[in-house]
């Protein structure tokens, strides 16, 4: 291995530094990571994931399957990397991964030695089947296979780089910066479609890369990359992967932004994710070299023919000295004619007994050895390729004489190609088998808006290529309705051979007994052998979902790339069938691994979910509250004094209220207008309740079911006119009663004359509540809020602080309450003139937890007890209920099911003891076994200051008629058993003197 | 006298952030002078004419066009739906017809503008918001952060965002993330007061 002199596209006036394993390796702009690595001489890069085998650089593209390395450290560290597709950077470091205590001593490479054990399908014989009855075993032994097998770890650190989407909208999408690729994207920009051109290489050119510096390509693709450039209707987006294709023709890209630098410039993006809405496509991905299969084909120094080509040509690297090219097909004729040019003693073994003349031409002339009709049987070597054995074959790979052993330091293979139709597989299923190129393409329909070209669609020569490219560009730009006329398609250049014609359908070299020369390998990346598909076969697992999940071939992070045809091939060999009728599976996103972080965006973190907050959020985190996640919305939870713990705040506020007076931040109640002509006889047909008799400046508390007869939501309505409502909503049903109200309006009710929106944004919201909240209130409004001017569920208009306020008067929390509704703007200017007043009658704020104790205290149900299962008889509310109007769910709710009478029903639970229930806690008889579900759960649970012990509201088999049993409760999750007496569920006030009073 | 805060009256601080060079993207915010919505059933157009037309405004626009006279604009939101800024309170045009509802304070107005404004929205809606296809005088209703928002484009590369106001901070801090790339300024002359029902 070595840097040649001169050639290849990289830039030698900038060398970087990088580090494998801590060894500096030669690098220049330009190069790849595992270019470097070839360049400083490095064989061994990885370990295998079963068998710990040694593995080195196999390709240089997408489809490697062993050069995966962790790279960068710190936070930054990214596993699994495959170094064909790194990018070279000033101060990139890299280390081997899956290999303990080191990538040349390793440990697990004792696998190797039990592979037997470790064959197809060794998960469920080996440790599930003997252990039926139980899964401890199985467990156990789990736990070491998964240190055993896998691949790179993980960082925990959070990852400090960030991420971005970005939805995009196109005519065309052209898909792959390739020779056809880049005629697509030419004729659709040139009709004047809008053109996005996406290539995950960050260079255009495609299979053009690996042809000498010089070759007519490089002024073809040139010429083509300025005329683009040059057309204000096309963007080109390099380093950009085309991942996955969705229905309504959505693609998912992801272009990496700064993975080629160290560290991304402050503020800017290391990976950007791209949803692209594209009205048609055109898939010119290429194809994939395929390997061939033969013992110790997985040994470091055995690669694709072509890649070793690459290197060559693109990156100025010889990867080897004596190399022995390995074919069944004409395209690694080029790999070894210029790998003989460059210097190397190159063997070419064709599987062909007589090549075609043109091929013969190339090798012979660039001094090639050519040996037809041989193949390799056996790479030899360990951690490094010293040999190969080579051996006289017949049409199906067969040895068919005596083998002869020829030193070489690299196998270079080529059993045809793969086309690229992951993208097309994954919109459009199963690809179609084209016979001569023996590979699978997409079906060709001219209905599909995705369209291969070149290739990926299986091209036979370049002018094919680009006549492909051009016609699925030009007819991609016609369908998108773009105007002009796409031209002329470009004209060709000379370039190497193709594999289509003459290909020899023959990719395993066995003995004549059909064995293998030790482990071959048909998918590298998940150690699956050609002996598994045997066994597999044997087995009876025939069919290809089954050999797939069988064996895990093909569900690796590569996707199959490299494994597929050869392992369809096996199976149609032992079923006596051929290749399409033992078919293929289907591709599924990515098309390459791609980060969690791009997926992600900013929707991390505090950005996780959008969060709501109050007109006054301000003025609670300024005066110290600690606040707590109520949905969306974010509110104060309590307010410590000092160092005041939760219990010892909610405790504090709870009972100030009682004793004095305090106010709580409730502008997260969902609010809703509801007005028209038929607004009446809509809250009429939602609520349970009547309310044609409402009167303005009136509210009334409701009940609404769902149609299935449950409890959906509870809350006041308030009439602010002839035919404006104003309906308040539980915090966490808002959007739900909302959507709920206007489907209905939309569906069932379109004769109703009324429309719902969501004012709770307009309006501010503040609970005054207390002994003390009346004087409050008229001190700071001026109005006359006595019984008589203001009774319970009535409402008036105000002024606190200069500003307009609705006081309704009602009462959550069993005190003498008001609810001041303000326009939101103002909102924080009236809670704070409030506080001011509120000195003289101690007002102090309290938070939701001790919100939560008062109505507990005062058994108003909240969202624990509608909790979507409980009917109106289940919570005591079926007084509401109007007998003489239909309703939502009045009829659902007459199922027997909802009536039967031992259904649980709403209780109290004075809990014994100094210890406070927990929410979710099963009811248990006082003398009944606790097992199975119990006779009910506890749904809210608070330390009572007026009660003085802990209370709880649950909900009771046969609950009515229990008062006074003792229950037990039982918290199974937290190891807590407790008892608790059965009373009413309105513990405090339960005549309602204080809030009537 | 009291004054109306804007929910971002705390978060917005005007400067320079993001990437160094060229600033590609202005945020932020403007008074909402009067806010309405108007809404009917069917004759909804009928029931409206007389209102539009005493603000000067002739039909209240199309689904996806706003109608703009003088400082008054109109968003048809719905078929039978307009949202106005710039009206005068409407409440005495309520009838069997048509209802009136105030909501000046319900949204806050966040303006963005620039040469990456579009890209900025690209990132956060997933509508097509390239000059062609949303030019001035267009809106669009849409999701930015999962939250509901009607974006109007005022001029060639800039819009008014409309954002119900409890959401303002979530969303303001979205365009903020994903304006940092562009780099982007925040001027001082930003107005942190709205304008809705009036104090007496």
């Amino acid at each position: 291995m070595k840097r040649l002199p001169s050639g290849g596209r990289i830039d030698r006036s900038t060398p970087l530094n990088i580090r494998f394993d801590g060894r500096t390796l030669p690098a220049f702009r330009g190069d790849t990571l595992s270019s470097a690595m070839l360049a400083g001489g490095v064989s061994l890069v990885g370990r295998s994931f079963k068998y710990h085998r040694p593995r080195g650089i196999y390709s240089a593209g997408v489809e490697e399957p062993g050069a995966m390395v962790h790279l960068r450290d710190g936070p930054r560290h990214e596993p699994n990397v495959r170094a064909t597709v790194t990018e070279a950077f000033d101060g990139l470091v890299a280390t081997s991964q899956n290999a303990w205590p080191s990538l040349s001593f390793d440990i697990g490479a004792v696998n190797n030695w039990l592979g037997p054990f470790f064959s197809a399908g060794f998960y469920y014989k080996t440790f599930i089947g003997p252990f039926r009855r139980s899964t401890r075993f199985w467990m156990m032994c789990e736990t070491f296979i998964r240190k055993a097998a896998g691949m790179g770890r993980a960082s925990y650190m959070e990852d400090p780089d960030q991420y971005e989407k970005r939805n995009a909208f196109c005519d065309v999408l052209v898909i792959g910066g390739g020779v056809a690729g880049l005629s697509a994207a030419l004729a659709a920009g040139r009709a004047g479609a809008q053109v996005l051109l996406v290539e995950q290489d960050f260079e255009l050119g495609g299979a053009v890369l690996s042809d000498p510096v010089g070759s007519a390509g490089d002024d073809w693709v040139a010429r083509a990359r300025a005329e683009l450039q040059a057309l204000d209707t096309v963007r080109i987006l390099t380093r950009t992967t085309a991942f996955g294709a969705y229905d309504g023709d959505t693609y998912g890209l992801v272009e990496r932004v700064s993975d080629h630098v160290k560290v991304p410039v402050a503020h800017q993006l290391r990976q950007r994710y791209w949803l692209v809405r594209a009205k048609r496509a055109v898939m010119a991905t290429g194809a994939i070299e395929r390997p061939l299969v033969f013992g110790g084909n997985d040994t470091p120094g055995v690669m694709l023919a072509e890649s070793v080509r690459s290197y060559l040509n693109r990156f100025a690297v010889l990867a080897g000295q004596t190399i022995v090219v390995a074919t069944n097909n004409n395209s690694a004729y080029a790999a070894a004619a210029d790998l003989a040019g460059a210097g190397a003693d190159v063997t070419l073994a064709d599987m062909r007994t007589t090549p075609p003349v043109e091929a013969r031409t190339l090798a012979e002339t660039a001094g090639v050895r050519l040996l037809p009709g041989h193949g390799v049987i056996e790479a030899r070597g360990g951690k490094r390729v010293t040999g190969a054995r080579l051996v006289p074959v017949d049409g199906t790979g067969r040895a068919q004489g005596a083998t002869q052993t020829v030193k070489a330091d690299v196998i270079a293979v080529s059993g045809g190609w793969t086309p690229v139709v992951h993208l097309w597989s994954q919109r459009y299923g199963k690809p179609v088998f084209h016979g001569e190129g023996a590979c699978f393409i997409p079906d060709g329909q001219d209905s599909h808006p995705l369209q291969g070209a070149g290739t990926a669609m299986a091209a036979a020569s370049l002018s094919e290529v680009i006549a492909q490219g051009f016609d699925r560009g030009a007819e991609a730009a016609q369908a998108a309705g773009a105007p002009g006329d796409a031209g002329k398609a470009p004209d060709g250049f000379a370039c190497r051979p193709f594999w289509q014609n003459g290909l020899h359908p023959a990719w395993a070299v066995l003995t004549a007994q059909g064995k293998t020369l030790g482990k071959a390998f048909v998918d590298f990346q998940h150690d699956v052998k050609i002996s598994d598909i045997d066994q597999a076969h044997l087995e009876g697992y025939v069919s290809v979902e089954h050999l797939k999940r069988y064996t895990t071939l093909g569900m690796a992070t590569d996707q199959g790339k490299l494994s597929n045809v050869n392992a369809l091939s096996r199976m149609a060999e032992l079923r006596g069938k051929a290749i399409p009728d033992v078919g293929t599976t289907t591709f599924r996103p990515p098309f390459t691994p791609i980060s969690i972080g791009s997926l992600v965006g900013h929707g991390h973190g505090r950005h996780f979910r959008p969060t709501r907050l109050s007109p006054i959020h301000q003025w609670h985190v300024e005066h110290g509250a600690r606040m707590t996640e109520a949905g969306a919305w974010m509110r104060p939870w309590y307010y410590p004094q000092y160092a005041e713990d939760l219990c010892t705040a909610y405790i504090r506020e709870a009972a100030h209220v009682r004793a004095h007076v305090g106010m709580v931040d409730v502008s997260t109640l969902g609010k809703i207008a509801v007005q028209g002509p038929d607004a009446a006889e809509f809250l009429n047909r939602i609520y349970v309740n009547g309310w044609k008799t409402l009167a303005v400046g009136r509210l009334r508390y409701g009940v609404m079911l769902r149609e299935d007869g449950f409890v959906l939501d509870d809350g006041a309505t308030a009439r602010l006119g002839v035919q404006d409502y104003f309906m308040s909503t539980t915090t966490a049903n808002a959007a739900k009663v909302l959507a709920f109200a206007e489907h209905l309006l939309q569906t069932a009710w379109k004769d109703l004359r009324v429309h719902v929106t969501t004012v709770t944004d307009q309006w501010a919201a503040i609970a005054v509540a207390g002994p003390k909240a009346r004087a409050l209130l008229a001190k700071v409004s001026g109005a006359d809020l006595g019984p008589g001017a203001l009774p319970n569920n009535h409402l008036t208009h105000a002024m606190i602080g200069g500003v307009q306020v609705r006081i309704h008067r009602m009462s959550y929390s069993g005190e003498l309450a008001y609810e001041i509704y303000v326009p939101a703007g103002y909102g924080r200017h009236v809670w704070q003139a409030l506080h001011d007043a509120g000195g003289a009658f101690d007002l102090r704020p309290y938070g939701t937890e001790a919100m939560a104790t008062l109505r507990i205290e005062k058994g108003h149900v909240a969202g624990p007890e509608l909790d979507g299962r409980t009917t109106l008889k289940d919570l005591g509310l079926e007084g509401f209920a109007s007998s003489k109007k239909p309703f939502v769910g009045s009829v659902l709710q007459q199922r027997p099911v909802l009536e039967d009478p031992q259904r649980p029903t709403l209780v109290g639970l004075e809990i014994e003891g100094d210890t406070g229930a927990k929410p979710g806690a099963l009811l248990y008889a006082a003398k009944a076994d606790a097992k199975g579900h119990g006779d009910g759960w506890v749904s809210s649970t608070t330390y009572s200051p007026a009660l003085g012990r802990y209370i709880a509201m649950g909900l009771l088999k046969n609950g009515r008629t229990r008062k006074g049993d003792v229950v037990r409760v039982e918290d199974f999750v937290g190891g807590q058993s407790l008892t608790a007496r059965v009373v009413s569920h309105h513990f405090f006030d339960p005549e309602g003197e204080r809030k009537n009073g | 006298m009291a004054e109306a805060l804007s929910p971002l009256h705390h978060t917005i601080t005007p400067g320079r952030y993001g990437v160094a060079g060229d600033v590609g993207i202005t945020l932020g915010t403007r008074q909402i002078a009067g806010l309405w919505q108007i809404a009917g059933w069917q004759g909804f157009d009928r029931a409206a004419a007389p209102v539009l037309a005493a603000m000067g405004l002739h039909d209240g626009g199309s689904y996806r066009r706003a109608e703009q006279a003088g400082a008054v604009t109109a968003w048809r939101i719905a078929p039978d739906k307009i949202l106005i800024e710039g009206a005068p309170d409407l409440s005495a045009h309520s009838s069997d017809d048509l209802v009136t509802l105030d909501l000046g304070h319900a949204r806050t107005a966040i303006t963005l503008g620039g040469a990456a404004a579009r890209d900025l929205l690209m990132q956060l809606c997933a509508v097509d918001c390239s000059a062609a296809a949303f030019a001035a005088g267009a809106f669009i209703q849409t999701g930015i952060h999962h939250v509901g928002v009607l974006i109007h484009c005022t001029g060639p590369d800039s819009f008014d965002i409309l954002v119900p106001g409890t959401w303002a901070e979530t969303i303001w801090e979205a365009l903020h993330h994903n304006a940092l790339p562009h780099g982007y300024e925040v001027s001082a002359d930003n107005n942190s007061r709205i304008s809705g029902t009036n104090p007496t």
